[in-house]
């Protein structure tokens, strides 16, 4: 295996769910001879796909967690992280995108660019990850590369180098024709792994030359040494591969290749695209901050013999403990090191470090610059960072999406009680989207996260894999509350119970503030409230934001400005400042018009065009908006923002209204005001339980 | 009040445009405007369809070169610049919901679009989702590109609903002039069916915006109006009349 940095691709697999991403895994596995055998998602041999490790996954045919492996292809070592293709599971996509350098972006010939793949594209643009394109499917019915090709342009505003073109298509799909080396590539064998190289069919010579003509055209934009050899009519497949790869690496160009992976066609092609134009961990700028010095950005080099920084991206509980998985940035880890936790200052003596592959690993001594392996026993979180002898390094934070729906979850027995808790506190460690609290009212566990399938998963993990048996609630929305005018306070806080008493006084004014949750400003001079007791006011403000008035949820979206106060030599404290804030804070959110918000989350329904008004109809039901629809030959895609409350058993609604030519994704956008109707609705049902619950 | 506060942030030129007691060149009219690449067509589009929006009408903003997503982009950028000028930032998420309400975005992929196809779009929008709209955005800045017969439908099916519509033309530097009395290529083709032709020139840092067509007159009239040339608005200070 080699160990040179410019040798290692870190690549992801990310995709709309069935595109086939698990099966061209399965095909990569098993011609770099990982596996020697092939086994299908659904297969009848009732295996399942080696990537997708979890019995819930085997099940259902769908990946949920993301699983790494280690292969090598031509010398190269590539660490593919296989990604899930629900958007309710995005976090597992953010966090492979955080440590990849590159991407292959699968598309199916048949459906082309589809809603996930949109989603996933715009995650893969945030993190600047260049990606390469597989068309995969060409031997469906219907399949249209080309159309494909025209989408990645249109829909995701790609710009797309076709470097192949398929020798049939359907079920008469054999091979490819490679535009870079100008000769046909077939797949022969058993299962594909007999490439046979031959002359470009006749019929297809002519096309061929035009394409690659228009191949070299985008190419050379990259690349003065090919636009002059292209003018000389010398343009070698050397230097057009280097071109392509420019442009990729630039994120200006998308290369796109061609195959099927249940066929066994075009995936060695693919895995030479993935070493010939993704990027090595040395092209990739990777930035830390210091700590110690502010908070400065640090550059980290892929140098082995540098200062070790090493990022904790996944964790998972298996049989052998906890496994954290991650990327070393910097330097070396060995087993026997001894690194330091920079969140908490621990040092950690490093156990095991492991090469991972699917549900199977090997031992390794180190891990250099640029490598995602595993390590065991050791005790982290995800997103810390863990670092050598010298600076205090931090790798800055994922984004992590707060939770916008929650279930309350019940042990069925004394048994399931314990098993519950263990598992809760698993998935909490292992998925920064997914949390628990407890009601301090009812004393019910609840558990939040991203949406209605995200849950479903979790309360059946705890029952498989724990044998928790739990009764779930019905799933409840996030609101917030927040206000819509400013409005003045001025609380003077006094009590004399003998002894010292307590004396604050607090006087501003709240607004709403668009950009942040919460903001303190303060503008008191002169010393109104002493400074050492500002403090004390911001953190009764943030307790009162804790509970609003309306329906008891989480104020957002406030500025408190603190403009007077006063203070009392003897009777003032930090506990009298904390309660006078937290009590005018109350007394002027009751005059700010305070309102409700809910969760919108943008969902995109695609389907045959045929069905736009029946898609259009089942949106406005659940208090859509539609925001637009795109037409494209026969498909129709619609966007619209709808509220998360009302998008409950949407599955089965759209399914009957498209007779199941109809599919949709959602992921959160943003809160909006709930209307009149539904405001008085939550109050209504607010006050009702707090009357019950007193009693 | 939420109406009042929205027709009070309209600082599109459409405003000032007012002819027989409706602004903009009139139900099932076309209005076109014309300008170099990158002096600002599409935001010039998008501010007109906004300033519809805060009045109260309904807009549909087709576009053959952008996605739902980008077109959207403009008309939130637009907002928030408007909102913030105003300082009612606060109000964002309302009228936010409020004109997305009205607003309908049409975007065909590739070689998607036919006159034919928008005509049952729009029956669609009507059927489906009651959306009838006032003011038809074609957002196609290549001119060239498009056929007579396709404006001529656009100007049809505009005038079925009774709306007017608006389009865009790139026009060249280096390119053939205007014949005297005449719109400049590409325009000229469909210069019959053109009711209200603007020209948007650069200068310096700002904006111009010279009328070159109001129904049957040719002229080359400049209205003295300058335009913010980061979104195509008019320059503060200038009240819309109700």
């Amino acid at each position: 295996m080699s160990s040179s940095v410019d040798r290692i691709r870190n690549i992801g697999i990310s995709a709309h769910i069935d595109s086939g991403k698990t099966t061209l895994t399965e095909r990569i596995l098993f011609y770099t001879r990982k596996i020697h055998a092939i086994h299908e998602v659904k297969g009848k041999d009732g295996v399942g796909a080696t990537m997708d490790h979890m019995e819930l996954e085997r099940e259902r045919g769908i990946t949920i967690t993301s699983a790494s492996t280690s292969v090598e292809w031509r010398g190269h070592n590539i660490n593919i992280i296989d990604t899930p293709g629900h958007v309710d599971f995005t976090i597992e996509v953010e966090r492979a995108l955080r440590v990849l350098d590159g991407a292959v972006l699968v598309l199916c010939a048949v459906a082309g660019v589809q809603s996930q793949s949109i989603s996933v594209d715009r995650q893969m643009r945030r993190y600047r990850v260049p990606r390469v394109a597989f068309i995969n499917k060409c031997d469906r019915t219907g399949a249209n590369p080309e159309r494909v090709v025209r989408a990645l342009r249109d829909k995701l505003g790609h710009r797309p180098v076709l470097l192949q073109l398929p020798i049939g298509l359907e079920a008469a799909f054999e091979g490819v024709v490679d535009l870079i080396d100008m000769r046909a590539v077939y797949f022969r064998g058993a299962s594909g792994e007999d490439i046979e190289f031959g002359p470009i069919p006749a019929a297809m010579q002519a096309v061929s030359e035009e394409r690659r003509a228009e191949l070299i055209d985008t190419a050379s934009l990259f690349s003065d040494e090919l636009l002059e050899a292209a003018l000389d009519g010398n343009a070698t497949p050397e230097l057009l591969r280097e071109a392509v790869r420019r442009g990729t690496l630039a994120l200006e160009l998308t290369p796109v290749l061609l195959g099927s992976a249940y066929k066994n066609k075009g995936v060695q092609k693919l895995l030479d695209g993935v070493v010939d134009f993704l990027p090595s961990p040395a092209e990739v700028p990777i930035e830390a901050v210091d700590l110690e010095n502010d908070s400065a950005p640090v550059q980290l080099v892929s140098d082995p013999t540098a200062q070790t920084v090493v990022y904790a991206f996944k964790l998972d509980e298996g049989r052998y403990g906890q496994l954290t998985f991650i990327r070393v940035y910097q330097g070396t880890l060995a087993k026997g090191d001894t690194v330091v936790q920079t969140r908490t200052g621990r040092k950690i003596r490093i156990g095991r470090v492991v090469r991972l592959h699917a549900d199977s690993m090997e031992d390794i001594a180190a891990a250099e610059a640029g490598d995602i392996v595993g390590l065991f026993g050791i005790d982290c979180h995800t997103g810390d960072t863990l670092v050598g002898d010298g600076p205090r390094l931090a790798m800055t934070a994922m984004h992590v999406p707060d939770p916008v729906i929650s279930l309350a979850v019940k042990p069925a027995d004394n048994k399931s009680q314990v098993n519950m808790s263990k598992a809760l506190s698993r998935f909490a460690k292992e998925d920064p989207t997914f949390r628990v609290t407890q009601d301090q009212e009812s004393g019910e566990t609840i558990i939040s996260g991203m949406g209605e399938l995200h849950l479903d998963v979790y309360v059946e993990r705890m029952r498989r894999e724990y044998g928790a048996a739990v009764e779930t609630g019905a799933p409840q929305v996030a609101y917030r509350e927040a206000i819509s005018r400013r409005a003045e306070f001025d609380y003077l806080h006094r009590k004399q119970t003998g002894g010292s008493g307590q004396y604050a006084k607090v006087a501003g004014y709240i607004e709403p503030c668009e950009d942040r949750d919460y903001e303190l400003d303060n503008q008191i001079r002169g010393g109104a409230i002493p400074t050492e007791f500002i403090p004390a006011c911001d953190k009764g403000f943030r307790s009162a934001l804790a509970k609003g008035s309306l329906i008891g949820s989480p104020i957002v979206g406030v500025r408190v400005v603190l403009v007077d106060g006063n203070s009392h030599p003897v009777d003032s404290s930090d506990l009298a400042f904390q309660v006078a804030a937290r009590a005018a804070f109350r007394d002027a959110y009751r005059r700010a018009a305070p309102r409700i918000l809910e969760p919108l989350m943008r969902v995109s329904v695609e389907g045959a065009a045929e069905f736009q008004g029946a898609i259009f109809r089942t949106l406005l039901h659940r208090r859509g908006t539609v925001i637009g629809s795109q037409e494209d030959e026969g498909f129709a895609r619609i966007e619209a923002e709808v509220p998360l409350g009302e998008m409950f058993g949407y599955a089965t609604e759209l399914r009957s209204a498209t007779q199941g030519k109809a599919e949709y994704t959602m992921e959160f956008a943003r809160y909006a005001p709930v209307p009149r109707e539904v405001s008085e609705e939550l109050l209504a049902h607010y006050k009702n339980r707090a009357a019950h619950e007193e009693e | 009040m939420m109406t009042e506060m929205m027709f009070g942030l309209r600082r599109s030129a459409r405003t000032l445009l007012e002819r027989d007691g409706c602004p903009g060149p009139g139900p099932g009219r076309l209005g076109l405007v014309m300008a170099r690449a990158g002096v600002g067509k599409t935001a010039f589009l998008v501010g007109i369809g906004l300033d519809a929006l805060l009045a109260g009408q309904n807009v549909l903003h087709i576009s053959l070169q952008s996605s739902v997503d980008k077109a959207r982009a403009w008309y939130d950028d637009l907002l928030t610049e408007l909102l913030r000028r105003e300082r009612k930032l606060e109000h964002r998420a309302e009228i936010q919901l409020a004109i997305e309400r009205r607003r309908h975005i049409h975007t065909y992929a590739g070689r998607a679009f036919t006159p034919d196809k928008l005509r049952q779009a729009v029956e669609l929008l009507r059927e489906a989702m009651g959306f009838v709209p006032q003011v038809v955005i074609f957002d196609q800045p290549d001119l060239a590109s498009v056929e007579r017969s396709t404006v001529e439908a656009l100007r049809a099916t505009a005038a079925g609903l009774g709306a007017e519509l608006w389009m865009a033309c790139r026009t060249h530097r280096d390119g053939p002039q205007a014949a005297p009395g005449h719109l400049p290529p590409p325009a000229d083709r469909i210069e019959d069916l053109v009711d209200l032709a603007f020209r948007l020139e650069p200068q310096e840092s700002k904006v111009r915006l010279r009328v070159v067509k109001d129904r049957e007159h040719m002229l080359d009239r400049d209205l003295n109006l300058v335009l913010d040339p980061e979104t195509l608005l008019l320059v503060t200070g200038v009240t819309p009349r109700r």
